[in-house]
């Protein structure tokens, strides 16, 4: 399947439509420059129909829990105040609009004109299903052109997204390519990326280094990589409450998104400290599998066997940091560990605890700088300023509490950037 | 090793209900045996604080501590020297790693009895001449693969007078000669001797399919049988439809249902699992199925999917007395089926893990799909 002009073809055609698609994008680029008000205008039209219930885009091959929520937010998020305070908080006022330069000291002046990076690709892993979507609205709001390589693991939802889109803007028809190539054609790959300005990669490693292979050099990469999130105890402000929405946050995210909790640090040097909360803790995880149920047995099965694999390939071999001890009930479990890496834990509702002392913590958390994404801080209110600023200092960009660690904030950045600036590019132009 | 002998001498192979006491008595036989002579089988016993004398009662069967079939794929086990072992077989191997299963010679010949038991009830055992067709590969010298020893060995139920290969082996490597078996089976057609077709039910199904397209549709002589069989993985859910397959059958082979037999089996639990009339995979005296919870590893009733744990006191060599494989499985009370065979029977309705897993969460996708490293 391929999209492009506003048109559904079938992959027998990718061979003309490839053929074409160089000059195609260079006439767009020509003669048909997209600005941020035409693509707000659009998105807001979309959020109205939505609400209205006159479009949906949650087609039948989608299997969505919450489905409602999904769609209130959507309407929400693609309304024209929202969009517009994202533009606002990423690129500020005006931000495509000509300036001038003012350097002291008797320095040239020079003219700045913000511009479109030009053509985006967009490498979306099948992460979550609006993912794809998110990243070209990311694209046509700073006016690029965006080719999309669709995930393994669709389903329809980008495509449905973009068919309305286009519908209501037919403009946009040339600024949307959709191609649901598969990651082993290389050559397909190479062609788009050899067409592109930047590619936007979502993934692991693996997907990071295979885009690598095949990107020109000079083409931007711009990488939102796969991330680890862990929650910090420090004391309480209301015990009760905040280990409830530890545990639900755990059970409704199934630990598989980037800022889901994998492990629980303790701010204790005493591993005695650790079975005692494990112990509790496991009756909030139990009474929050229980709310909301885990139903991927595949997955859930998965993991109990390698847990109990990796639990007998430890008395074969055994680690370094042995000592750990495992709290099991009937949804989920808790493993206590030694050592104090933030690793990924065996997921939907297999959570390791270790120990983490204040003093130690910005050692022990910089080994994993690469992975560090959202910490959801509990503590008592006298240290939260405090600890704010350490998990800063350690390389943490999102401080959360324990009942949003997973929440999406308008005009929040990304993994520590704005996604748009990384879209754009600065022109200079003598006078 | 009496015990074990014992129990592969009972009469009804699928006597599960009376053989209970001899089989229990073999696995503790066969357990103290693995705890005496092989060390990491130990120290895993150990670490679960289980000797093989907590063997007292047939219901402690569930307690018998089961190791995953990826142990096996990661370390060596054996329980006697390898000189002592006339056989070893591997599984197919995913991702380049497989597990070596050692046999001794007292398991072989307990499996001799298991196969000819077996092969007799579904009347495989005949003396006439016959054809084969092996829908897999060709044996060497070099390749120990269980399915194809299978293939090979099931060659021998009737005595057989030429055998054709669809994989062969030819400078080093395997290839594919769809053409050529499709020729030797019209070929056979012409004959009085019996056909028999052995391989995988997807490979079956694929050169059926071809021979239907292509217009090929011949009546095999009298007492051909259709053999189905494989890994276990052929046997999922979403794989080729039974009831398509069998109507092919008939449709391109001329054969009915009645003499389509399909069997499993796999290097770390290297019993046969032959289907009933009713195409149902009865659990043989040889052999038990205990299913496990998904989360707590605890039994579960019949009717229940989980985790299949496969208990079999055959091998002494390698300590594959109780494993638990990657399946997700249901075992089915024996009275629904209307074979009459009281045992129960097991159905295999996927593999653990999820291809299209959607996570973000770093290093997650690796490991939900088996290639990442252990934590």
């Amino acid at each position: 399947m391929i999209f492009a002009n506003g048109m559904i073809y079938d992959a027998s055609e990718q061979k003309r439509i490839l053929k074409a698609l160089e000059h195609n994008i260079n006439e767009t680029i020509l003669h048909r420059p997209l600005d941020t008000e035409t693509v707000i205008a659009a998105f807001d039209e979309l959020s109205q129909r939505l609400r209205r219930g006159e479009v949906s885009f949650v087609t039948p091959k989608m299997q969505v829990e919450r489905k409602d929520e999904l769609l209130q937010t959507a309407v929400r998020m693609l309304r024209r105040s929202s969009m517009e305070y994202k533009v606002k908080m990423e690129l500020g006022q005006n931000f495509f609009s000509p300036k001038l330069t003012g350097p002291p000291l008797g320095f040239d002046r020079l003219e700045i004109r913000p511009r479109p990076l030009g053509v985006l690709m967009h490498i979306a892993a099948g992460n979550m299903d609006v993912l794809p979507a998110y990243s070209i609205a990311e694209g046509l709001l700073t006016g690029n052109i965006n080719i999309l390589k669709l995930p393994h693991a669709d389903n329809g939802l980008t495509l449905e997204i973009c068919s309305l889109l286009v519908a209501i803007e037919p403009r946009l028809k040339d600024y949307i390519y959709i191609f649901d190539t598969p990651s082993s054609d290389l050559e397909t790959l190479k062609k788009l990326a050899s067409l592109s300005d930047g590619i936007a990669v979502w993934g692991g490693e693996e997907a990071v280094a295979a885009v690598r292979q095949f990107a020109p050099s000079g083409c931007r990469i711009i990488e939102w990589g796969h991330k680890r999130g862990f929650a910090y105890i420090s004391g309480y402000e209301n015990k009760e409450a905040e280990l409830t929405a530890l545990a639900e946050h755990i059970m409704i995210t199934k630990q598989l998104l980037c800022s889901s909790c994998q492990v629980i640090y303790l701010d204790t040097p005493h591993m005695d400290d650790l079975s005692d909360f494990s112990k509790l803790f496991l009756k909030h995880l139990e009474q929050a599998a229980e709310k909301y149920p885990i139903n991927d047995v595949g997955a859930v099965a998965a993991m109990t066997l390698r847990r109990y694999a990796d639990m007998l390939e430890c008395t074969l071999e055994p680690p370094v940091n042995a000592g750990g001890k495992v709290f099991q009930s009937q949804h989920c479990s808790i493993t206590t560990a030694a050592d104090k890496t933030l690793e990924l834990s065996y997921m939907y509702g297999n959570c390791i605890v270790k120990c983490l002392p204040e003093r130690e913590m910005l050692h022990y958390l910089r080994r994993s700088k690469g992975y560090l994404q959202t910490a959801g801080l509990i503590c008592t209110p006298t240290r939260r300023a405090r600890l704010t600023e350490l998990l800063i200092r350690c390389g943490v960009n999102r401080v959360m509490r324990a009942d949003n660690m997973s929440e999406s904030f308008l005009g929040e950045a990304h993994d520590g950037e704005y996604a748009l600036r990384r879209y754009t590019r600065i022109v200079n132009v003598a006078l | 090793m009496n015990e074990r002998k014992e129990l592969f001498r009972v009469e009804d192979p699928f006597d599960t209900q009376s053989t209970n006491d001899q089989f229990l008595a073999a696995v503790r036989e066969n357990c103290a045996y693995q705890y005496t002579n092989c060390k990491q089988y130990r120290t895993m016993l150990e670490k679960l604080q289980f000797t093989p004398d907590m063997l007292k009662r047939y219901s402690d069967l569930k307690n018998l501590p089961f190791l995953p079939t990826v142990l096996f794929k990661n370390h060596r086990m054996y329980s006697c020297p390898e000189w002592k072992m006339p056989m070893k077989v591997t599984s197919s191997g995913t991702k380049g790693k497989f597990s070596r299963i050692g046999m001794d010679a007292g398991s072989l010949l307990c499996g001799l009895r298991m196969v000819i038991k077996i092969a007799k009830w579904r009347g495989l055992l005949s003396p006439k001449l016959t054809n084969y067709i092996i829908l897999g590969y060709e044996p060497t010298r070099d390749n120990d693969m269980a399915v194809m020893k299978t293939a090979f060995g099931s060659t021998f139920l009737a005595p057989a007078l030429h055998r054709t290969y669809a994989l062969k082996y030819r400078n080093g490597t395997y290839q594919p000669d769809l053409e050529g078996v499709i020729a030797a089976v019209q070929r056979y057609c012409e004959s009085d001797f019996p056909v028999r077709f052995m391989g995988f039910p997807s490979y079956t199904y694929f050169m059926l399919k071809k021979m239907d397209e292509d217009g090929i549709h011949v009546q095999l002589p009298e007492d051909s049988k259709i053999m189905l069989g494989g890994g276990w993985k052929q046997f999922y859910k979403e794989n080729v439809d039974k009831q398509t397959l069998y109507h092919l059958v008939k449709k391109v082979l001329g054969v009915s249902e009645e003499n389509i037999i399909e069997f499993f089996g796999a290097a770390e639990h290297p019993i046969l699992y032959c289907d009933c009339p009713e195409h149902h995979f009865h659990v043989p005296a040889y052999s038990r199925v205990i299913i496990r919870n998904v989360h707590t590893l605890e039994p579960v009733p019949n009717g229940t999917p989980g985790l299949v744990n496969l208990i079999t006191p055959m091998v002494n060599a390698t300590p594959i007395l109780s494993v638990m494989t990657d399946d997700l499985g249901v075992l089915h009370d024996g009275g629904q089926c209307k074979c009459g065979i009281a045992s129960p029977y097991l159905e295999i309705i996927g593999r653990v893990g999820l291809r299209d897993i959607k996570t973000c969460a770093a290093g997650a996708a690796d490991y939900l799909n088996g290639t990442g490293e252990t934590v």
